[in-house]
């Protein structure tokens, strides 16, 4: 439970910093702080202060091949998602002579079987990069929440827009509701990684001519999510 | 001690890695590799763990540098904590709540001098007198907490303090340091 009263979240935040907390309230804090904007400010105020203290740490080489083994985590990380593996080898083994085209069908069949889409999220900034919206894929469409509410200039709507990559012009995926919560149906946008998310001031009830027409709010690109 | 005119600035760097400029990470590790791989094994105190950590750690700022706001705090700070942060986890996953103490800890880290090592930077005097006045096992608990990653647990067995003291005093410390820094 993160505390509301602001001495408590500002003792919660210091003991963050200064790593005190047991692994369940870690864990707490973070899954807290991107959707919690008062903690995110108590925990960079307790960074500064502390960070100093790191310098107590005698700097030490890092073992000499261990950038060997970031530059292949980076690679692999850098390449599409792995198709999901399909135990077919066992039933070939099985079935070694005979059966073949029924294997070859059910192999087939688990081919077809849709994978699990992949994770992507990404944070939406404002032109002067502070982060403002939480994107994450939910059942194949998109959730949106908002991490900093404010008021939408009166007389004007926020649109949201994705702009697959190497597409021209950005599809439109509806207008913003006041409540800072957004779900995107499947069917309106399929993400994708490098698809870029924005938010622009439109009139209302949204831009006319189906294109941005007012001045990009929030911006971000569609990053694949680390499962761990 | 690098030569801080020749060091190439942490922020920059950060900048250029999530501009996603050829060997800026590789830059990046090459001039605060052994400061955050120092920040990890002063935490873990086993060099394979701290490697994990400081790979983990790189990965993420190679993931999260474009996040990274110049205007909210230095760089080094902002990849001091994402290493700290990285092996906090990982002695928590190792069953740090469980230890009673570390005999590989040693002296050396809360000794007075090291004190002296953060007025070197000039701009961290303030933290040096404000921890100086401190209490002496305040400042203690708080130094061991946050160089060493003792849990409150450790740092009781430590001092031979009952737990419900060595919470109370870390949570009196930290309200001063933030008096004493404002």
């Amino acid at each position: 439970m993160i505390p509301s009263d602001p001495e408590a979240l500002d003792a919660l935040a210091a003991e963050h910093v200064l790593g005190t907390l047991d692994a369940r309230e870690a864990a707490e804090v973070a899954r807290a702080l991107p959707v919690n904007p008062a903690l995110r400010e108590a925990v960079a105020h307790w960074e500064a202060r502390l960070a100093p203290l790191s310098d107590l740490a005698r700097p030490e080489p890092p073992p000499a091949a261990l950038w060997d083994r970031i530059e292949v985590s980076l690679a692999d990380r850098a390449m599409p998602a792995p198709v999901r593996p399909i135990r077919v080898a066992p039933l070939w083994k099985a079935w070694a002579v005979g059966s073949t085209a029924l294997a070859a069908g059910l192999a087939a069949f688990m081919l077809l079987r849709p994978a699990e889409p992949p994770r992507m999220m990404t944070v939406l900034l404002t032109s002067r990069d502070q982060p403002a919206w939480v994107v994450e894929t939910e059942g194949g469409g998109l959730r949106l929440a908002s991490l900093n509410p404010r008021p939408v200039e009166s007389g004007r709507v926020q649109q949201l827009w994705a702009l697959p990559p190497g597409a021209t012009a950005p599809i439109s995926l509806g207008l913003v509701p006041e409540s800072g919560q957004v779900s995107v149906a499947p069917g309106l946008v399929r993400p994708e990684p490098g698809m870029l998310i924005e938010i622009t001031l439109e009139p209302p009830g949204g831009s006319p001519i189906g294109r941005p027409t007012g001045p990009i709010l929030f911006i971000g690109n569609l990053t694949p999510a680390r499962s761990s | 001690m690098p030569d801080s005119h020749a060091a190439p600035d942490p922020a920059e760097l950060i900048r250029a890695v999530a501009a996603g400029e050829t060997g800026a990470l590789r830059r990046l590790y090459d001039a605060q590799g052994s400061r955050l791989f120092g920040i990890a094994l002063a935490i873990l105190r086993d060099r394979d763990a701290a490697a994990d950590a400081l790979h983990d750690a790189v990965l993420k700022v190679a993931a999260r540098a474009a996040q990274f706001d110049p205007a909210r705090g230095e760089g080094a700070a902002w990849l001091g904590a994402i290493a700290r942060n990285v092996a906090l986890d990982l002695a928590r996953a190792r069953g740090r709540e469980t230890l009673s103490d570390d005999p590989a800890l040693g002296d050396a880290a809360v000794a007075p001098e090291a004190l002296d090592r953060l007025a070197a930077a000039q701009q961290h005097g303030r933290l040096r007198d404000c921890l100086a006045s401190l209490e002496a096992r305040n400042r203690e608990s708080i130094l061991l907490a946050f160089v060493h990653g003792l849990s409150h647990a450790q740092i009781a067995a430590r001092l031979e303090l009952p737990l419900g003291t060595v919470k109370a005093w870390i949570r009196r410390g930290l309200l001063r340091l933030k008096g004493c820094l404002a």
